[in-house]
């Protein structure tokens, strides 16, 4: 095991640093406090043409995806990196769809989408639960049937959580195309550009003020090559994928800066003069939280130098997945506890300390604890694949 | 950056985990700890100084494999999951005090006897409950060419077995390193009764008399601190060890034990004790690893130390307790050993120092002491 970075790391984290202090300009900030993502055209669009343009999208895919070829190791040091900066870098649709064409696509697949991921200009919504198919993900029933006269996919059914798709450009979508079939067997992954006729989208806003989407595929029509890999096989890769976002999610860059903030501001004296660091029961759950983020920066590590291996560490990265996201609830409460009545002041109140990041970030947190996968789903997946216990027929 | 085993540190484990599996069998563990038993593993012994074990961080010149904290750390966790005799860990600990903290000569008159396995030895050098203290428990004073020490240290491990214990006395102000004989006049040696059976002591010097032979040069505290880091970091692998075979026997049991019908391990609120056994296990294994690279590079490691030190007192003290929840009566009895695992996690979970003790080393290296 090698616990520092080498020099080629350290390198290219320095070259990631040096982007970010020249592209992260108070304009994006508040323009990403304001709008968050949701803002088209303007300063978080111009920070995404330049990411495309040193090639970040694509940045451990091989060259001749038209990738860079660089490890998970150098991705997971950039995604923590823009997470630490509270910047949007590569999404879902870099770090867990396109790896999944790469893998299991035909030829074509790869031809038609891999390059416009990588320059940016493809952006995928994830398209799994539905309204009665959630953690139970292989219940799903949208359905996919093939026109033999036409040569296309004609979907019909709907979708939830299908977060982004308001500035997505297509649907990973997860359709039933066997209904006969075992139903782990009958799964297969369409693409379907979001502007086609019979799709529609519905927004769905969450607690943490964040937009989700509900959306409806009636009669859509796409080719069948648009049917990535083989039919009927799409479990596999849904999973895959699953398992890789579940990585990308997890990667603590914002929870290091989080905690830094935070153990920043207990030593300041609040608006009642008090200073939360004087109080050691406050220094000792800020103790926890700081050695908690050192242990869910090195699962990140771990998780990357496996996949940097070739394998996908189903294990490590649902280990991680609980960790660091049930360490993110443990910050916002505790930062809540800390700062007492003030904590209470609520986002973007210019008056909140640090503009309100904690209230928010006490309601943003539950996702990632029920998101991609439920922790109590993902324990079983530690106890039946980590340890070779039974299953009790989920 | 790279947290994943290279093909030799595989091989390592792999050869230390056979060969603790046929030699240091529970059987042994319990016998150690009769009342009235020789505490020492003569033929494990035997076997590990063969291994290299007991030379593994020390340069070749010394008799030693040229190995790093790393490996030893290698050694520890299997130790900790076979529950090997801390004889052999104390001996490397006065190993390692020896090589850091000592010149040539304290090195090669020590180093090679104990690579070889002829020389065992413990420490007394930072507080028992806190490694980051390591004011000296023991003065000393100028007799003619001579020094004569004198105080007392507690919970002291191994003595009964050591031919040499490196302690830290006061000389006027200034901290110096010295090597005793164990046994010498002057040097008096108690077991203390407690949890873990036999093997903690307390130390109490009465004026021995040592040469100037025998005594580092003055210390500082950051020197003394990276050993007993060094060391503290060490036991934070056990800890894993510890806890990795509590888990394996608690998973074993629930696959075999079936209750209504099916396997205790097919009920979710099973797995998921075990899932988070299995999640604290992971934290602690990869920071106290980090712990012992960052002290092995030659780091404070302060920081590595704490992390290591909350994880693994909390991941082994809960996998063990974990596991006789899972294993319910049938895990209480003693002939079924899994106390030993428990006993030591307790033991290991207090010295060296408490999660409570560790978070305030982090606290002041976060800034955040008041």
């Amino acid at each position: 095991m090698q616990f520092e970075l080498d020099d080629d790391q350290r390198a290219w984290l320095a070259e990631v640093r040096e982007f970010l202090s020249a592209h992260v300009t108070p304009a994006l900030k508040a323009e990403l406090a304001e709008h968050d993502l949701e803002f088209k055209g303007g300063e978080v669009a111009a920070f995404r043409r330049a990411i495309g343009e040193k090639g970040w999208f694509g940045l451990n895919w091989p060259v001749e995806y038209g990738g860079l070829g660089l490890s998970a190791v150098h991705q997971h040091l950039l995604v923590s990196e823009f997470e630490y900066w509270g910047v949007p870098g590569p999404d879902l649709t870099v770090t867990s769809v396109a790896p999944m064409i790469m893998r299991h696509g035909t030829e074509q697949n790869k031809a038609e989408f891999l390059p416009p991921i990588a320059r940016g200009e493809m952006i995928c919504a994830v398209g799994y639960s539905e309204p009665d198919a959630g953690t139970d993900l292989a219940s799903l029933r949208t359905r996919a049937v093939l026109d033999e006269s036409t040569g296309e996919w004609v979907i019909n059914g709907s979708k939830i959580w299908n977060s982004g798709a308001q500035r997505s450009t297509h649907e990973w979508l997860c359709v039933r195309t066997d209904p006969d079939a075992p139903r782990h067997k009958g799964i297969s992954v369409i693409i379907v550009p979001i502007d086609h006729p019979g799709v529609q989208i519905r927004p769905l806003i969450a607690w943490s003020g964040y937009r989700t989407n509900e959306a409806f595929f009636d009669d859509v029509r796409v080719p069948a090559t648009n049917l990535i890999g083989e039919v009927n096989q799409g479990w596999r890769y849904i999973t895959g994928a699953l398992d890789l976002e579940r990585g990308a999610l997890t990667n603590a860059g914002d929870l290091r800066r989080s905690v830094e903030d935070l153990v920043e501001l207990a030593r300041q004296p609040q608006a009642d003069g008090t200073v939360p660091a004087d109080d050691p029961v406050a220094v000792r759950r800020l103790a926890g939280l700081v050695a908690d983020v050192e242990a869910a920066t090195l699962m990140g590590y771990e998780a990357a130098s496996l996949l940097a291996e070739g394998t996908i560490p189903t294990v490590q990265v649902s280990t991680e997945k609980i960790f660091t996201s049930e360490l993110r609830q443990r910050i916002a409460d505790t930062a809540m506890d800390l700062l007492g009545p003030a904590g209470l002041l609520a986002h973007r109140n210019p008056e909140a300390p640090l503009a309100g990041a904690y209230e928010r970030l006490y309601r943003t947190a539950p996702l990632l604890r029920f998101g991609a996968g439920t922790n109590e789903v993902l324990r079983d997946v530690i106890a039946q694949r980590g340890h070779a216990l039974p299953s009790y027929g989920r | 950056m790279k947290l994943v085993a290279s093909p030799e540190e595989r091989d390592l484990r792999a050869m230390l985990h056979d060969l603790l599996a046929a030699e240091c069998p529970t059987t042994l563990v319990r016998s150690l700890r009769e009342p009235g038993a020789d505490r020492f593993p003569a033929t494990l012994w035997k076997s590990l100084t063969a291994a290299g074990v007991l030379g593994l961080p020390f340069a070749e010149e010394y008799g030693g494999m040229g190995g790093r904290l790393d490996d030893v750390a290698t050694y520890v966790l299997e130790a900790g999951r076979a529950l090997a005799p801390s004889v052999v860990t104390s001996t490397l600990a006065f190993g390692i005090a020896v090589d850091r903290l000592g010149g040539d000569d304290l090195r090669a008159r020590h180093l090679p006897a104990l690579s070889a396995g002829e020389l065992r030895g413990t420490i007394a050098l930072a507080a028992p409950g806190n490694a980051h203290d390591a004011r000296p428990a023991f003065t000393a004073q100028r007799d003619g060419a001579r020094w004569r020490i004198s105080g007392q240290a507690e919970y002291v491990p191994d003595l009964d077995l050591a031919d040499r214990v490196l302690v830290t006395a006061d000389a006027e102000g200034e901290t110096i390193g010295v090597v005793l004989a164990a046994r010498a006049d002057g040097v008096r040696s108690e077991p203390l009764d407690v949890m873990g059976g036999p093997g903690q002591f307390r130390l109490v010097l009465d004026g021995v008399g040592v040469e100037d032979a025998d005594v580092t040069a003055p210390l500082g505290a950051p020197q003394l601190r990276a050993v007993s880091h060094a060391v503290a970091a060490l036991h934070c692998v056990e800890l894993v060890g510890v806890a990795e075979e509590a888990l394996r026997r608690a998973v074993e049991h629930v696959r075999e034990r079936h209750q209504f019908g099916r396997p205790l391990g097919s009920f979710q609120a099973a797995q998921h004790l075990v899932a988070d056994m299995h999640i604290g296990i992971q934290a602690a294994r990869l920071s106290a690893l980090a712990a012992v690279a960052a002290l092995g590079r030659g780091e404070s490691g302060v920081r590595e130390s704490a992390v290591a030190r909350m994880h693994a007192t909390k991941a082994a003290k809960v996998a063990t307790l974990d596991a006789h929840q899972l294993h319910g009566g049938m895990g209480y009895v003693l002939e079924t050993d899994l106390h030993l695992w428990s006993e030591r996690a307790r033991v290991l979970a207090t010295l060296d120092g408490t999660a409570d003790t560790a978070a305030s080393w982090l606290a002041e290296e976060v800034g955040l002491d008041s």
